[in-house]
């Protein structure tokens, strides 16, 4: 229920920050913005962002203004869960463009995650830092803050000693309001630079918050290491029983960071 | 969404952007291609209830999970190396209410998102690796076996298979 529930506020949050006020373009005294952000507010929720339609009414909205770079960012959607990355470039591209404030964390949010692309997403999150070092931004479905994506994407491109230090950083700032899996990926960094005693107390931090299966698959891992085989079974049954239940690190598009699978539980 | 809001949407369109041609009802739709396709391959559905493959919510689902299908691709694949064969290759597909694949299309591109042509000894590899999967699971709509599509992205650097997604 916890996890719904998260996951619920996690959704709503994100299409809060994705409606564009149009009223800010009014105040800024651009009118051409406005009236372009108003017909695609009017129009836009009829149609499934597949739909035809719905390009149409986007095409329409860009008409109105071609400088509005939320059509643009909407234009992408649907190409950036499709995998089509050549007509998602150029339209985030747009997007940023036109409002490199609101869209760089975006484009850098998808470029990871969709296409590996750590070392674009990095360039993204530095460009941010440099034309706003105290914005605090998410990624584009919420899930992490910047910091952390940056960490993550230090360690996918081999620099875990950077990753370990930005996530610990992070998180001493953030003591008290971690992202959903913040704590499982800085004790799987642990772990795997062989700090069991400090992987051990952050995955049982982790399992404070929520339980899942890849964080007991993980503490599993690091009894086992140190060869205290009493919990690493009891750890290994319960990482299996509640993967067969669905509590796992789960995402509808594409894998996660640290997600785990029944195979690799089995074969621990 | 519900099945007959997405038939009547597309009853909805009577135009197209340079997006879409008169036959497709959705984004980077995958019409049939007597050229390319396999003939008896058949979708069990419209071609407008083709679904996307996370409109499921379960995401990609292939028997034995993303390892299976991961080392099948690491087992089968030989690294190409030639200069500058580096950046990413999409394959998608449909996989009908049977669980088998068809209409494969493949999209190129260099690490700037630009258009490329890899050396066919990479992607002629990746596509027969790609249309001997077996493992694709049916998905189900409400009551009804449903095609979809899927694809699968690959990263490759300087000839090797760095990545595989989703």
């Amino acid at each position: 229920m916890r996890f719904v529930l998260i996951s619920f506020i996690c959704f709503i949050s994100t299409w809060l920050i994705a409606q564009p006020n149009c009223n800010v373009y009014l105040w800024n005294g651009d009118t051409a913005q406005y009236k372009a952000c108003q017909y695609l507010e009017s129009n836009i929720d009829k149609y499934y962002q597949f739909s035809k339609n719905f390009h149409l009414v986007i095409d329409s909205a860009l008409l109105i203004c071609p400088r509005f770079a939320y059509a643009y960012r909407e234009k992408a959607a649907p190409f950036v869960k499709s995998g089509n990355f050549i007509e998602w470039k150029k339209n985030i591209d747009l997007a940023v463009t036109y409002d490199s404030l609101i869209y760089l964390p975006v484009r850098a949010s998808l470029r990871y995650k969709f296409f590996a692309d750590y070392e674009g997403a990095l360039a993204d999150i530095e460009m941010l830092e440099r034309l706003s070092p105290t914005l605090v931004e998410y990624t584009s479905n919420g899930t992490y803050h910047l910091e952390v994506v940056k960490a993550l994407c230090y360690k996918q491109t081999g620099n875990s000693a950077k990753a370990l230090s930005i996530l610990e950083k992070h998180l001493l700032i953030n003591k008290e309001t971690p992202g959903l899996y913040d704590l499982l990926h800085l004790a799987v960094l642990y772990l795997h630079t062989g700090r069991y005693k400090e992987a051990e107390e952050f995955l049982l931090l982790q399992n404070k918050a929520y339980e899942y299966a890849d964080t007991y698959f993980y503490l599993a891992q690091c009894y086992k290491q140190q060869n205290r085989m009493e919990a690493y079974i009891e750890c290994k049954n319960k990482s299996n029983h509640l993967y067969k239940n669905g509590q796992k690190l789960t995402d509808p598009y594409n894998e996660l960071f640290d997600q785990v699978y029944l195979s690799d539980i089995e074969n621990l | 969404m519900d099945l007959k809001l997405l038939i009547l949407l597309c009853l909805f369109v009577c135009c197209s952007t340079s997006l879409f041609s008169q036959q497709t009802h959705w984004v980077d739709d995958i019409l049939p291609d007597s050229l390319l396709d396999d003939p008896t391959f058949r979708i069990c559905n419209n071609e407008d209830q083709v679904i996307q493959y996370f409109n499921s919510g379960k995401g990609m689902e292939y028997e034995g999970d993303k390892p299976a299908l991961t080392d099948i691709f690491h087992k089968q694949y030989k690294p190409v190396t030639s200069i500058g064969q580096t950046g990413f290759i999409r394959i998608r597909f449909i996989v009908n209410c049977k669980g088998e694949s068809g209409r494969f299309r493949m999209l190129c591109s260099d690490l700037n998102y630009l258009p490329v042509q890899f050396d066919t000894k990479i992607t002629d590899q990746l596509l027969a690796i790609t249309k001997s999967l077996k493992g694709w699971k049916p998905k189900r709509w409400k009551e009804t076996e449903i095609d979809y599509y899927q694809y699968l992205f690959f990263k490759i650097e300087e000839g090797n298979l760095a990545t595989i997604l989703p």
